[in-house]
């Protein structure tokens, strides 16, 4: 049979990977701190980018200033639009444990896999 | 640079999941890179010396280089890393194909129906069993494979692939990611002019990044690709269609195709061999002898064998059998594969093996070159998303 759509009604398609997760490391947990660290990065990354056109724009149109900046950062509105923002990106920097609790989850028994040597 | 897909089936990522994927990009470059020359550096000064220190020889294949070098934080920084790089290209796409998955669908079945530029057509078989190879694994960290389906007509597994894959190959396969199609027709055809095949099969197709350049290096004959899974071969089609491009696609297992016996004059494949269960290899080769017409031509694109690479070549290449969800890729590399040909009904004296440079890297004239020259050693470059990289091929005339 074909694989049963892993989440059909609200259009989310799966993230996680299904089955056994290679672990490298001996102590606990620091195979997901390597894994919060990446996504860490790569969200870190995108803030730059994102600021680095922001600055660029800027200053070939002189659009605003410092103070305008901080009073937009300080707004009611801005910052009611920022929290959604800021739960989205929470869970993509520890979605490795998001991934751990699906898990739990899943129906899915795994082609057997060759063990490491 | 990432080169992101262009063609008519292009999804448009907001500025951020865009940074994401480009951010992405450059961290397989360092790992793939950065990472894999430092770990080589430790190997080569410190695990295999201390390796001979005590064993009085060097390893002698790529388990022993594996045994000794797991327990090297290095090892396990760079294991981790790429685990985790691999799982987070396809993150870095599934935000944008999961917004668009409707109109996606909408667009693929149009140009699908389409007969406007192009006249493929699409067969999806009813009661179509999806090999447990396929269904039960997440093949390469991809999450949900090439099969798993998001209700009628979906084609997110296909878009999820193509778009995967245009950040995983970081510039390397060009801007259609078809450069190991594009490259390798281009090398058959230099070096064997005469060879004109009127029908062609592509085996494990997916979204027929690599079954376009046959039909375009061939413009008159019937080119047809076969994969198991249905999101992937209705996403090929849709994007055929939009590119102009004719050809045939079914959902299908190589294992068992169907088709006429001595149907077709070339059957390919690539990428594909090493997802493919050690039970199901001889099927494929004997299916695809059986389909060749006599003269036809079987080439499969695959990484190099083991035995033509050296341990640490061959440690590194195999690490994606136990960590990267690729459980057949070793077993694959390490068969004899004139033997797997012999055992298919092809003749010894008729398998060939080549290695074909990128035409996206070293250029149309270097491939005609070589294609001339005829070189099949495999080496350090063979396979490896670098500068000079090349790709290894073998297969047989029937």
């Amino acid at each position: 049979m074909a694989t049963a759509a892993t989440n059909t009604g609200n259009g989310k398609i799966r993230q996680s990977v299904r089955g056994k997760k290679s672990k490298f490391f001996k102590a606990e947990g620091v195979d997901e701190l390597v894994s919060v660290c990446m996504t860490l990065a790569e969200e870190l990354w995108v803030v730059k980018e994102r600021l680095a056109a922001v600055e660029a724009l800027n200053a070939k149109e002189r659009l605003f200033s410092e103070k305008d900046l901080d009073r937009m950062a300080k707004s009611e509105k801005f910052r009611a639009a920022m929290d959604g923002e800021s739960r989205a990106f929470i869970d993509r920097v520890f979605f490795v444990l998001r991934e751990q609790a699906e898990e739990l989850d899943a129906d899915f028994k795994e082609y057997p896999l060759p063990d490491a040597p | 640079m990432t080169k992101h897909v262009t063609h008519d089936l292009r999804i448009e990522p907001t500025s951020d999941e865009l940074a994401r994927q480009d951010f992405m990009s450059n961290m397989r470059t360092y790992v793939l890179h950065d990472l894999a020359n430092g770990m080589r550096s430790l190997y080569d000064k410190k695990v295999e010396p201390a390796f001979k220190r005590k064993k009085k020889r060097a390893p002698k294949d790529g388990v022993e280089v594996h045994k000794a070098l797991k327990d090297e934080t290095y090892f396990k920084f760079y294991s981790s890393m790429r685990c985790n790089t691999q799982e987070m290209v396809f993150r870095s796409v599934i935000p944008t194909v999961e917004r668009n998955q409707q109109e996606l669908k909408t667009k693929a079945k149009a140009f699908s129906k389409s007969t406007r530029k192009a006249k493929g057509t699409l067969n999806i078989p009813k009661g179509f069993v999806v090999p447990r190879s396929v269904s039960a694994l997440d093949v390469h960290l991809m999450p949900g494979n090439y099969d798993t389906e998001y209700g009628k007509d979906d084609v997110v597994q296909g878009a999820i692939y193509d778009n995967g894959i245009s950040v995983f190959s970081m510039g390397f396969f060009g801007d259609r990611l078809d450069d190991i199609g594009r490259s390798i027709a281009m090398f058959i055809k230099t070096r064997y002019p005469k060879f004109n095949p009127e029908r062609i099969l592509d085996m494990g197709c997916t979204v027929g990044h690599n079954t376009l350049p046959w039909a375009e290096a061939f413009p008159d004959a019937e080119t047809h690709g076969i994969d198991a899974g249905a999101p992937v071969v209705r996403y090929a089609h849709g994007r055929a269609q939009a590119e102009g491009t004719t050809v045939h696609f079914h959902q299908g297992d190589a294992e068992d195709p169907g088709f006429e016996d001595e149907s077709f004059d070339l059957i390919f494949s690539s990428m594909f061999l090493h997802e493919v269960s050690p039970k199901g290899i001889p099927k494929v080769f004997k299916h695809a002898h059986r389909l060749l017409k006599p003269g036809g031509l079987m080439l499969h694109m695959e990484l190099p064998p083991n035995s033509d690479l050296p341990a640490y070549e061959r440690f590194y290449l195999d690490w994606d059998s136990y960590y990267n969800k690729e459980p057949f890729y070793k077993s694959f590399r390490d068969s004899d594969l004139v033997a797997v040909c012999r055992e298919a009904g092809f003749k010894k004296k008729d398998f060939v093996q080549f290695v074909v440079p990128s035409i996206q890297g070293a250029g149309v004239k270097t491939v005609k070159v070589a294609a001339r020259a005829g070189k099949s050693k495999a080496d350090s470059d063979t396979g490896r998303f670098r500068k000079g990289v090349t790709w290894f091929c073998f297969g047989a005339w029937k």
